[in-house]
């Protein structure tokens, strides 16, 4: 069953259209990476999914109801979590802080807000510290996210998104601007949430799409061309015209 | 969080100390606009809010509770409860308003509405009693305590002043001091994992709004009059100003701040007319070489101090 869907989804800024007419089904559980040239409208399609930007039309499907047009908190609320292209922390707290606040926005319940001891939270502390274990920055939890290399803070990019417990995850790039030992990291650790969550993946390197994925769609100039396993991508005509190329390798 | 003990040692004796060092008035002083730093702080310093209109609660509390202590003999339990109640409403309306905007939009908005309440409270003679101000605001009986003699007021509030950190300092340590740092840090990602940012923003203005009023009934029981410069824009800069010098984003920032400010302004400016001056030049210190402070300044003494101590203490630091 599709835990989310677009139904003919468009997002014009003024002339451009940025996104159009998308309608895309994600299977619970499955791993759905979209592909496409820069400007294709990848990004945009994500803002569109996390109420960054309001729909121009369509719909947005979550779990059975509309969601177009709910705020980025509300989304948040609704178990959407996502990691941004352009690495977005918080950079003088604490890693665990970073990450500890995602977990807490996923309370249902507030209280002691303003009262009770941050660190008397025993399972949003407890959630925050298994996430960094597992994106590997366990050992660094105490030091301010400003120190992390660019490479670790796609790390915590990544925990950020994790913490919240997302029912939906969206990620972003997440091996923007790796090295290539870097990014071999961060495929390591995407695909040990495959399976885990329901994953919607932007990613550039292609090979990496090719491998991991359980559907592939590809954006051109704000449309979806094609979609199928990654070995139906392969053989389309269309898609090694606008994207490919010469250049696959997987 | 280790040093807090000896942060509070340092505080408790300052507080037994200063009444017999400075004048007991002056000493009053410094507490009371400790506390309204305090409120600021919670906006500029960890929310990053810089409100330019603070005196707005701060005047407003003192107005209505002096209104009250003058001409309805409240006691002084209720003017004071009156007094952060109005802090907190008139800062939730300022704060509504302008939590819709950021950056200078932010600052001016916050500065236009503070002189809308001065010149509300300058027209409004019969009230507030304009340029004069509002006199003879009385200091009654708290619990069949006279607090009229200067050192038994000064008490009073040293105890309101400490009650006021340890409230601030765990409302800072709570999650929602947290949750007020993520949006000075980055207040797309805190939209983004869930947070209602102006409402979180709201509710740092209606915190800071409570503590302002509460300093601004106390100012008004110790000279017994409400000056209309207690609403005006000069002590919304002032409280800017002191909290900067002490250390935006520090619990004890403000603290330190309203110490050397107050101080400064009252000892210097009896022996040299010009003293605004030297806190110019104090304040261009400041920004130039000790953004956090005076608290910035003091840890960067002492992490001198470690790294000059010996040759193994130099260059242990680690990268800055």
């Amino acid at each position: 069953m599709a835990l989310v869907r677009t139904e003919r989804l468009t997002k014009s800024f003024g002339a451009l259209t940025a996104v159009n007419d998308v309608t895309i089904e994600v299977e619970a559980g499955s791993l759905h990476s979209i592909i496409g040239p820069n400007g294709a409208g990848k990004t945009t399609f994500f803002n569109l999914l996390t109420g960054q930007h309001t729909p121009s039309s369509g719909r947005i499907v979550f779990d059975g109801r509309d969601i177009a047009g709910t705020p980025p908190h509300g989304i948040a609320h609704l178990g959407i979590a996502r990691s941004f292209q352009r690495t977005s922390i918080f950079p003088t707290l604490s890693i665990l802080d970073n990450v500890w606040l995602a977990a807490f926005a996923r309370r249902e319940s507030w209280r002691g807000l303003a009262w009770r001891r941050a660190d008397r939270y025993p399972a949003e502390s407890q959630r925050a510290l298994v996430t960094l274990a597992e994106v590997g920055l366990g050992e660094k939890a105490d030091q301010p996210a400003r120190e992390l290399s660019h490479g670790e803070q796609r790390q915590l990019e990544l925990a950020i998104a994790l913490a919240a417990t997302p029912r939906l995850l969206l990620l972003d790039e997440p091996a923007a601007g790796l090295s290539p030992d870097e990014t071999q990291k961060m495929v390591t650790l995407v695909r040990a949430l495959k399976g885990r969550y329901t994953i919607v993946l932007i990613e550039h390197k292609i090979d990496v799409v090719m491998t991991m994925s359980d559907r592939i769609s590809v954006m051109h100039f704000g449309s979806v061309i094609a979609e199928g396993t990654p070995a139906e991508i392969q053989r389309d005509a269309d898609v090694r015209r606008a994207y490919l190329g010469g250049v696959v390798t997987g | 969080m280790t040093r807090s003990p000896k942060a509070w040692l340092a505080i408790l004796a300052a507080v037994a100390l200063l009444p017999f060092v400075v004048r007991q008035a002056i000493a009053t002083e410094i507490w009371i606009f400790a506390i309204f730093g305090l409120g600021l702080n919670l906006l500029m310093g960890y929310t990053g809010l810089l409100s330019f209109g603070q005196a707005t609660f701060f005047g407003s509390a003192a107005y209505v509770a002096g209104y009250l202590l003058k001409y309805h003999g409240v006691s002084v339990f209720l003017a004071l409860s009156i007094g952060i109640a109005v802090g907190a409403v008139s800062a939730a309306l300022v704060g509504y308003l302008c939590v819709q905007r950021s950056g200078l939009y932010f600052i001016m908005l916050t500065f236009a509405l503070n002189q809308m309440f001065y010149f509300t409270a300058y027209q409004w003679t019969t009230v507030t009693g304009g340029e004069d101000g509002m006199p003879g605001i009385p200091r009654p009986n708290v619990l069949g305590l006279d607090i009229h003699s200067p050192l038994a007021y000064y008490a009073a509030v040293a105890l309101l002043f400490l009650l006021s950190l340890w409230v601030m300092k765990r409302i800072v340590e709570s999650p929602l001091g947290k949750i007020l740092q993520a949006i000075r840090e980055n207040e797309q990602r805190a939209e983004a994992l869930g947070y209602n940012v102006p409402r979180i923003k709201l509710a740092a203005f209606v915190v800071g709004g409570a503590f302002s009023g509460l300093a601004g009934v106390l100012y008004a029981m110790l000279f017994g009059i409400v000056p209309l410069e207690s609403i005006g824009f000069v002590f919304s800069g002032n409280v800017v100003f002191a909290t900067l010098i002490g250390g935006s984003g520090s619990l004890y920032g403000p603290v330190i701040g309203s110490f050397v400010f107050i101080w400064l302004s009252e000892s210097v400016s009896s022996m040299w007319a010009r003293w605004p001056l030297l806190l110019g030049v104090a304040f261009v210190i400041v920004v130039l070489f000790f953004r956090g402070g005076v608290v910035e300044a003091w840890a960067r003494f002492w992490a001198w101090r470690a790294a000059h101590r010996g040759p193994a203490g130099a260059g242990a630091d680690g990268p800055r």
